[in-house]
């Protein structure tokens, strides 16, 4: 019957049944999708012998906030949330810099090279970076940045956000009209005047955008730095994933070292996820 | 050939390098002794243990260190490190110049770095109690003679129980021989309905458990034949010890047979099972945990089992056994140092602490002396004295990386392969690896 | 909700190709004019991105195939000796090596699979998402962007605490289930049941971006085609099919070829849910490679691995280079 309805509208919202319908299977997918999430910030506040039984309770019978004290005080937390933020930070600042002078160079400029730039830049991004780990960890262990620097992981993270960075802000810079420079050179700009002026603010929700990327991608990534650096000198992903794999897994401290990584991540996320799906899609949707 | 000279020469060099820039080698060829006095002040030494020291004798360790410092002036680093990526770790780091002056690894893993040079030779005599150092453990360090690192812990695998069903099944006594330890387990097994209980907890990865019961029945993991390695696992008395083990793990386990034992007293103390096969230490883990896991200082919180465990040799199967060595890489520039702390760290004083700790001391001088000083140990003292290694060669931490076995054992219980058919593929795997 | 908010689809633009032709020429006239005095300056923004990609991606790349033809081991990496030469050997032994045949099938099974999976189901989404009440959308929207936002390792960690054959909470709802024996059930007793927890896991973490893009993508699709077309009689499917298709269609290759990208180099799930030691039948290239470099200490090994992998990837991703490079040029 229902079925027979939504072959007759266009929309299924339509006609009451389906719409009903429609409404259910919605608010089920959002129940799915939450679910696990849910049960990480449950489990992240359950005593010992609370996540640890066979019976699991879906809400905490005593909470408590013994997990997130232990695993702030956990062997090298601190440090790695020190070194994640370094990192991440300059990271991001120093990709968004080189790469947002090279996005310029190809979406402003029109010279010999030019296709070979963006033909590397999307290249590069299909190389699997795990599969350059083996030359890369050689060539900064010998210049003495791993271990216990975080230079060497530091310089690896500007380079694997800066293909990304620059085929962003290629398509954000593009997206302005050329006649806006033109207008502006004709009232007698500067070319750096047209670039503080004009492109620079035009851009700014493109470097928004860019940058949360890239800070998530910096934030999360793990596998590099874990290879590259001591225990001591990780970030908190890196920690996190270390964490577990100790004797036997404890998930209510791991659950809740988990989240307190998670937290700059979600904010950052939530507050600019509008732009972050057009960076991801710049390329695609401008014409 | 030539290759073969090529590397020896870059490795020969590698190490002249290294002794040229050691601040004070000795005299004696290169062999680190840790009978002079050394002069230290001013340096700090860099120790990597493994996290178990941190969670279990922390005050062994900074007592140890505190008494190296007084002697010598030297200041001490400890830095532990985690199971799963301390190989990792190390290799990366004797790759570069920051290298650890000791490092401990477990018994099983230290041939491999042994055989590739890494690390120094060290005069055997001049540490405490090595004329009775436990066989199982030393054998990874020495090769033609010479000593490249030096027993620090031992570990051995027993029958823990739970003393209150085993009462409520009818059984009064520990059991003595491997029927009785079956017979107990179908008592027991029979006395509890509950469709999660399981007799035995024997989760289907642990491969130091299947390899024992292989042991037990006369088989082995590999032999060498002449100059190479031929696997063993698919002998008939191997199979016999597979097949024994797998019809236990079939008949009165329920635990997950794609887990390893990591785990495993976390589950037992849900109560659920009657017998697992553990180290000795893992009887207090499963009856009490910290209340912060990352603490080792907090409270101990009771589990459902507090008070009802108690723990016997595991009758018929020989342990293998487990534990660490220290050792001093070639490339550290405190050679000498690190063979005092070594010195300190795993003579009699720190022994006796580790017994209190219930870790079982590195000499069979002292095993007697760790069961009545500290009763929980006793039978895994009688466990070790009872116990095998694994082939002494250079490859088999390989072997353990590749998880060869722990696949061996997932394909015969999850029915993908026949015992016969898994045995020869580990066979195959194992002798291109041991060989390779 | 709309994500797409910076330069928006022009609905007047032909569908399938952004930018018309007529938009190019005048730039081109204008830009050859200016080419003369400003081909150092392009070159000089460019050189520090350059530079550093070159140091870093082109040198390690030159670096990597060149151990690909050594034979690197744990005693060269110490001593910084170099390690001798093998030729082929590494591509021999790989190439001809049945377990790394069937690491990289699995590998390409589970992309098509979840790559597939996850596109239809974000579409379906993204399109239930405009039918739904206000209220039910937001709920929809939230759920996503909490999953979205949570790092894939934590994704990871939180599937293999609710599959654990102990404590999951999965096994429990399962068993509570009338007539159905689920306690203690073992998810990855069989490789289909364990691929289904890693696949499930994959498509609930990359399931938001896609229902989330494309819902930006249709709300570019104008009402009034649609209008226009029912009034025509077309039914739902075909005002689907030729309306609203064609009009995702630049959106839905990206988002395609990006999930190839990240399922291909899958990592992360199966590791963690594995506990860093996947067994064979768990293994992708990613882990395949990374644990013969690393745990084996094969680096020249790892490295013939990695190489092919590039290659694989490069073939089966030329088709994106191509649609990503056209859109290059026409701006």
């Amino acid at each position: 019957m229902a079925r027979d309805a939504s072959d007759q509208t266009l929309t299924v919202g339509r006609s009451p049944v389906g719409s009903f319908f429609a409404n259910l299977s919605g608010s089920v997918f959002a129940i799915v999708m939450f679910f696990p999430v849910y049960w990480v910030l449950i489990t992240s506040f359950k005593p010992q012998t609370e996540w640890s039984s066979f019976t699991p309770t879906f809400i905490p019978d005593q909470p408590t906030l013994d997990n997130f004290k232990s695993a702030f005080n956990a062997p090298n937390f601190q440090q790695s949330l020190v070194n994640g933020i370094l990192i991440t930070a300059v990271a991001v600042l120093a990709s968004l810099v080189i790469g947002f002078l090279a996005a310029l160079a190809v979406a402003r400029f029109r010279f010999y090279g030019r296709r070979a730039i963006i033909l590397v830049v999307l290249a590069v991004q299909l190389v699997p970076f795990v599969a350059l780990l083996i030359p890369i960890f050689l060539m900064l262990q010998r210049a003495e940045l791993t271990g216990d620097s975080i230079i060497g992981v530091t310089i690896v993270y500007v380079v694997l956000l800066l293909p990304y960075t620059v085929w962003t802000l290629r398509g954000f810079i593009a997206g302005i009209p050329r006649e806006l420079d033109e207008a502006a050179m004709i009232d007698g700009c500067t070319r750096a005047q047209v670039f503080w002026r004009i492109i620079l603010p035009l851009t700014g929700p493109g470097l928004v955008a860019t940058s949360v990327y890239g800070f998530i991608q910096a934030w999360n990534e793990f596998i590099i730095i874990n290879t590259l650096n001591n225990p001591e000198n990780q970030n908190l992903m890196a920690w996190l994933m270390q964490n577990q794999t100790s004797r036997g897994t404890y998930w209510g401290p791991l659950m809740a070292g988990a989240i307190l990584t998670s937290i700059p991540v979600v904010i950052f996320f939530l507050a600019v996820q509008r732009n972050i799906a057009s960076g991801l899609t710049a390329g695609a949707v401008k014409g | 050939m030539k290759r073969k000279i090529a590397v020896a020469a870059a490795l020969a060099a590698s190490m002249l390098a290294a002794a040229a820039c050691s601040s004070s080698s000795g005299g004696d060829g290169g062999t680190v002794s840790a009978d002079k006095t050394v002069d230290g002040k001013g340096k700090t030494i860099k120790v990597w243990l493994m996290v178990d020291a941190q969670s279990g004798w922390k005050s062994v360790v900074d007592d140890a260190s505190k008494r190296f410092t007084d002697a010598t002036g030297a200041n001490v680093t400890v830095e532990y490190q985690q199971w799963a990526n301390v190989l990792t770790k190390l290799d990366a780091s004797l790759a570069g110049t920051d290298v650890p002056d000791v490092v401990e690894l477990g018994n099983t893993q230290f041939s491999k770095y042994v055989d590739a040079g890494a690390f120094a030779e060290v005069k055997k005599d001049t540490f405490e109690n090595s004329a009775t150092w436990l066989p199982g453990l030393s054998g990874a360090c020495e090769v033609d003679g010479k000593t490249f690192c030096v027993p620090y812990y031992a570990g051995a695998r027993v029958l823990i129980y739970r003393k209150d069903l085993f009462e409520k099944a009818g059984i009064t006594a520990a059991p003595k021989t491997y029927e009785d330890f079956l017979a107990a387990a179908d008592k027991v097994q029979a006395a509890n309905k509950d469709p999660k209980f399981g007799a035995v907890y024997m989760p289907g990865r642990y491969w130091y458990a299947a390899m024992s019961w292989v042991k037990a029945s006369g088989g082995d993991i590999a032999k060498k034949e002449g100059d190479k390695w031929v696997g063993q696992l698919s002998s008939p008395a191997s199979q016999e010890g597979l097949n024994k083990w797998v019809e236990l793990v079939k008949k009165y386990s329920k635990a997950d047979v794609t887990k390893d034992e990591a785990d495993q007293y976390l589950v037992f103390s849900q109560a659920n099972a009657g017998m697992f096969y553990g180290n000795g230490w893992e009887l207090g883990s499963a009856e009490q945990v910290r209340k912060d896991p990352n603490d080792p200082n907090s409270a101990l919180v009771d589990t459902k089992v507090k008070g009802k465990l108690a723990a016997a040799p595991m009758p018929g199967i020989p342990s293998l056994l487990g534990g660490s060595n220290v050792g001093v890489p070639v490339k550290s520039q405190n050679t000498e140092l690190a063979a005092q702390w070594i010195k300190h760290f795993t003579d009699s004083t720190s022994m006796k602490g580790l017994i209190k700790a219930s870790a079982l001391p590195n000499a069979t001088a002292l095993l007697d002396a760790a069961a009545t000083d500290n009763p929980a140990l006793a039978v895994g003292a009688e466990a070790a004295k009872n116990s095998w290694a694994v082939p002494a060669s250079g490859k088999w931490a390989d072997v353990e990386k590749a998880s060869v076995l722990q696949n061996m054992l997932s394909d015969i219980l999850t029915g993908k392969k026949s015992v016969a058919d898994a045995a020869k593929a580990a066979d195959e795997q194992i002798a291109a690896t041991l060989n390779g | 909700m709309h994500a797409v908010d910076t330069p928006p689809t022009r609905a007047t633009g032909a569908p399938g190709g952004p930018g018309g032709p007529g938009s190019t020429r005048p730039g081109a006239r204008r830009r050859k004019r200016r080419n003369p005095e400003s081909s150092r300056l392009p070159w000089l923004l460019a050189a520090p991105a350059l530079l550093l990609l070159a140091a870093l991606l082109a040198y390690p790349m030159g670096r990597m195939v060149v151990l690909s033809f050594q034979n690197m081991q744990l005693r060269e990496l110490w001593s910084g000796a170099a390690p001798p030469w093998v030729g082929l050997d590494q591509y021999t032994k790989v190439l001809g090596d049945s377990v790394f045949w069937a690491v990289v099938g699995r590998t390409v099974l589970f992309t098509v699979v979840s790559v597939t999976l996850t596109v239809l189901i974000g579409l379906m989404i993204a399109l239930l998402m405009r039918r739904v009440h206000k209220a039910v959308r937001m709920a929809m929207i939230v759920a996503m962007m909490f999953v979205w936002a949570l790092p894939a390792l934590v994704q990871a960690q939180a599937f293999k605490m609710m599959t654990d054959s102990n404590i999951g909470v999965l096994n429990y709802l399962i068993d509570k289930l009338p007539g159905v024996e689920f306690q203690n059930h073992s998810w990855f007793f069989t490789p289909a049941q364990g691929w289904i927890v890693i696949t499930a896991c994959v498509l609930w973490a990359g399931i938001p971006f896609l229902a989330i893009t494309l819902n930006a993508g249709l709300t570019q699709v104008p009402k009034e085609l649609l209008e226009a077309a029912t009034v025509d009689g077309a039914n739902a499917w075909q005002s689907f099919r030729n309306i609203t298709i064609p009009i995702l269609k630049p959106l839905l290759v990206i988002v395609t070829t990006l999930s190839v990208i990240w399922n291909f180099g899958l990592f992360t799930q199966n590791w963690v849910l594995r506990d860093g030691k996947p067994e064979p039948e768990f293994q992708t290239l990613a882990t395949y490679s990374y644990l013969q470099a690393f745990a084996q200490n094969k680096y020249s090994l790892g490295s013939a691995i990695a190489v092919i992998t590039v290659i694989l990837l490069l073939g089966a991703m030329a088709v994106y280079i191509r649609q990503m490079f056209k859109i290059g040029e026409v701006d």
